[in-house]
């Protein structure tokens, strides 16, 4: 069970954590900013882990359980309130947000063009509703 | 449960602090018009209670003092709320709380219809809680604070109809007068309390403050004691608050002038007679101060058009009268103990016939309209024929007519200031005080009898606010009625109310209001003869306070009751020409009052006008302390808000450098925390 040595988790928690904070500090999507704040916290959690397996204590795994529970709660908050944002402006871009900055700072604007965003497909719906009369068909056999 | 005052003593100042609570909590929701039942209950019972406690005192109960509870302790300062019941606190006892109980009832009537009437019953009966408690306390603690009690009640009565701007002015400037007097009484017993070892109660202070080692201190004691006293009691300088009181209702002045108040002081200078009687130089003094109000208060009366300011000003003179009693209690010859008596007896026959007066007062400010003045109205005595015979009662006996109570306690007075003005250092003095009385007392009758014949005899006149008025009132009782249901069959069965009714009698005040007038106008008549002619108030004061009392100088001298003739004669002649001389001026040839005024057009100025004391107080006091204020103001706006707002622009200028960093990005406040965090990471390793 334990021919893997601590260091080898403390590495995977490591990278899941810097990738979380990566991703957190670079996308300006809301629901990808809150997905790489869970990994980074799953980064601390294996970190927490480790060490508990490695050290006979179980303190680490309690706060582990902890760290479930707040994710979970966590998670209900932000996606409700990513709605809530959303339905306001229309938009998951956390950068519109900007706006609530102190009045005399100057706003930062993004010197990239926005890509043009090919409109969505119109849906195809399956039919429905009463059937249509056909011709009867026969048989001319 | 009523053979030991002790067992319900304490009840005598509480149940009208009950009666005060229940109606400040549940009067203006569920009173409302019988707001008045609480105050009367409280003050008839407490009323009953000082009778039985009187009883109490005459069959030997007569130095208790019960001292269950402790208000507070400091170091050696162990204050007790501490009552105690001897002759001269039963003799106050019975006056406070019998007539403060026939102007509760006058004033449901009075009031009614009032939108504070919850408000106004409330206010008296804690005044009377106050007043009660004031003579009953047996120590200087408790006595200041029912002293201040009795301050508040006054402003929140004076003031009650705090909307009028001059009501409101008037209870500022009693309240802020009295303050005044009422720093000299805190001095004074700051005073006493350091020399008497740390004690306040009255029989230690009055013991240990007696030592020879201590009179200097002693006679500062009581000069303050005495401010306090000049204050309260509305003697000069301090006596220009209580004509502005009259903005109060009149039942509130019947108050303030006979039954509360006022008598504080001189029963706070009674009390301490032990001290006062040790210093005659403040004797002197207190003596120099009763004489002149009462000559200066008399003289201003002479002239005053309205009716509550000429009573008001009487009672300046007669407290005047009651200072010159207690300041002639010399010990050189035995005559502390008779001073003291006259002056607590012509406070009690004070309080009944000015009670009766200011309600009669009142009665006719009621049917007139809430007119005052005596030029617009007279010949009332048709029109008002039990006020009018009662508040006759009530003049001849304040002009001191034989035989009616007023007399007997005004020629004690006079007596004792006669038997003061020879053999002693300060006989001079007293001599001029007594001619002062002496004239005082001639013109004492002259403007009771003139505001008299005024407001009673002469031609009919009734100003046009008594027919408005009435229609008013009868259409605000209607009102009332539909939401009272039959809560006030007494108010209706008054004539008062019955305004279509044609005849002149409509004017009187209801039955209510006159049964007050009756008893009082009987106790005018009768307290005066009862007890003083047959020495049962001196021997009652002599034998159960004076004999029992710590402090004492002669207490074993009897008292020999000086009636003396000639002083009795002279006075009567005073009094008997004054009332002819206001018969003649205003009855007989109503050109003479004229006249007069013509002839001394100068002093008639200066009477009318108050000898100009408020415009010298203010130009003196009043204005300077307005600038002071005003200069205060500039060094607070500009120097001391200057620098709180120098002191405020600090953290501004911080923030203004840190403002750039809240630039709405969650990416960039997310690298700073990891930025921070990273820097503090390090700074721990490389510690």
């Amino acid at each position: 069970m334990s021919s893997l040595a601590l260091e080898n988790y403390l590495i995977v928690g490591a990278l899941l954590f810097v990738l979380g904070m990566i991703g957190f500090l670079t996308r300006r999507n809301m629901i990808i900013m809150f997905l790489s704040a869970e990994l980074m916290l799953q980064g601390v959690s294996i970190n927490l882990l480790a060490f508990s397996r490695f050290r006979g204590h179980l303190g680490g795994q309690a706060l582990v359980m902890f760290i479930l529970t707040v994710a979970a709660c966590e998670a209900a908050i932000a996606l409700a309130m990513i709605l809530v944002l959303y339905r306001s402006r229309r938009t998951l871009d956390v950068s519109v947000w900007q706006d609530l900055r102190e009045p005399t700072v100057d706003p930062i604007l993004d010197p990239e063009p926005d890509l043009p965003i090919a409109p969505a497909p119109m849906p195809k719906l399956t039919p429905s509703g009463v059937e249509p009369k056909q011709p009867h068909e026969t048989s001319h056999v | 449960m009523f053979d030991d005052p002790q067992s319900y003593l304490w009840l005598i100042p509480f149940l009208p602090l009950l009666g005060s609570a229940i109606i400040a909590v549940f009067g203006k929701k569920f009173l409302r018009g019988w707001s008045h039942v609480p105050c009367i209950v409280g003050a008839v019972a407490a009323c009953g209670l000082s009778v039985l406690a009187m009883t109490a005192v005459q069959s030997g109960h007569d130095n208790v003092v019960w001292r269950s509870l402790t208000w507070f302790q400091a170091g050696d300062v162990d204050v007790k709320l501490s009552l105690r019941l001897d002759a001269l606190t039963a003799v106050m006892l019975v006056t406070v709380t019998f007539i403060g109980s026939w102007i509760a009832i006058y004033a449901s009537s009075y009031m009614h219809g009032d939108p504070g009437y919850h408000r106004f019953f409330a206010a008296v009966s804690l005044f009377l809680a106050s007043m009660t408690g004031l003579v009953l306390a047996n120590n200087f603690i408790v006595l200041y604070a029912c002293w201040e009690g009795v301050g508040l009640c006054s402003y929140l009565l004076v003031g009650f109809w705090f909307a009028k701007p001059s009501a409101a002015a008037a209870a500022r400037k009693a309240f802020l007068v009295t303050r005044l007097g009422d720093i000299g009484l805190f001095l004074g017993i700051l005073i006493l309390w350091s020399i008497s070892g740390y004690s306040l109660e009255y029989d230690v202070v009055f013991r240990l403050a007696a030592a020879p080692e201590h009179r200097d201190l002693l006679a500062w004691a009581c000069v303050f004691l005495f401010l306090g006293a000049v204050g309260k009691s509305a003697q000069f300088p301090l006596h220009v608050w209580l004509p502005d009181a009259m903005e109060g209702p009149s039942p509130v002045s019947a108050l303030i002038h006979a039954a509360t108040m006022v008598t504080a002081g001189v029963y706070l200078v009674a009390r301490c007679t032990p001290l006062f009687q040790l210093v005659p130089d403040v004797q002197a003094y207190v003596a120099v101060t009763g004489a002149f109000t009462a000559l200066l208060a008399g003289t201003i009366a002479l002239t005053q058009t309205d009716l509550k300011r000429v009573l008001a000003y009487s009672t300046v003179s007669q407290l005047g009268y009651m200072f010159l009693a207690l300041g002639s209690g010399l010990m050189y010859k035995n005559l502390a103990a008779y001073a003291v008596a006259a002056a607590i007896f012509h406070l009690v026959t004070h309080a009944f016939f000015k009670a009766l007066l200011f309600l009669g007062a009142g009665s006719v400010m009621h049917a007139m309209g809430d007119v005052i003045d005596m030029r617009r109205f007279s010949g009332l005595r048709k029109v008002l024929p039990t006020t009018h015979w009662t508040f006759l009662i009530g003049s001849a006996a304040l002009a001191g007519f034989p035989l009616l109570s007023g007399f007997w306690s005004k020629d004690e007075i006079l007596a004792v200031v006669h038997g003061a003005s020879s053999d002693n250092p300060h006989a001079a003095i007293y001599f001029f005080c007594f001619l002062a009385a002496m004239v005082t007392a001639g013109m004492t009758a002259f403007y009771t009898f003139r505001a008299y014949f005024m407001t009673f005899w002469g031609p009919e006149k009734i100003p046009q606010e008594a027919y408005s008025h009435h229609h008013g009132h009868a259409d605000h009782d209607d009102h009332a009625h539909d939401h009272h249901g039959h809560g006030h069959g007494n108010h209706h069965a008054a004539p008062t109310h019955a305004s279509a009714e044609p005849a002149k009698s409509h004017f009187e005040s209801g039955e209510v209001m006159l049964w007050p007038l009756r008893v009082l106008a009987v106790g005018a008549l009768l307290v005066g003869i009862v007890l003083g002619p047959t020495h049962l108030f001196f021997d009652f004061l002599q034998n159960h306070w004076m004999k029992t009392s710590v402090g004492f100088v002669d207490p074993k001298v009897t008292l020999e009751v000086h009636h003396n003739i000639p002083i009795m004669v002279g006075s009567v002649l005073f009094g008997l020409a004054g009332i002819g001389l206001a018969y003649l001026a205003y009855v007989k040839r109503p050109s003479l009052a004229a006249e007069l005024k013509n002839s001394a057009k100068f002093l008639y100025h200066w009477s009318l006008n108050k000898f100009y004391l408020d415009e010298l107080f203010y130009a003196l006091f009043v204005q300077p302390l307005a600038g002071l204020a005003q200069m205060l103001r500039m060094v607070d706006h500009y120097l001391v808000d200057g620098l709180v707002d120098a002191v405020a622009q600090i953290p501004v200028v911080f923030a203004r450098a840190a403002r750039p960093i809240q630039n709405g990005l969650v990416q960039f406040y997310a690298v700073l925390m990891a930025l921070g965090l990273a820097g503090l990471l390090i700074a721990i390793l490389l510690r």
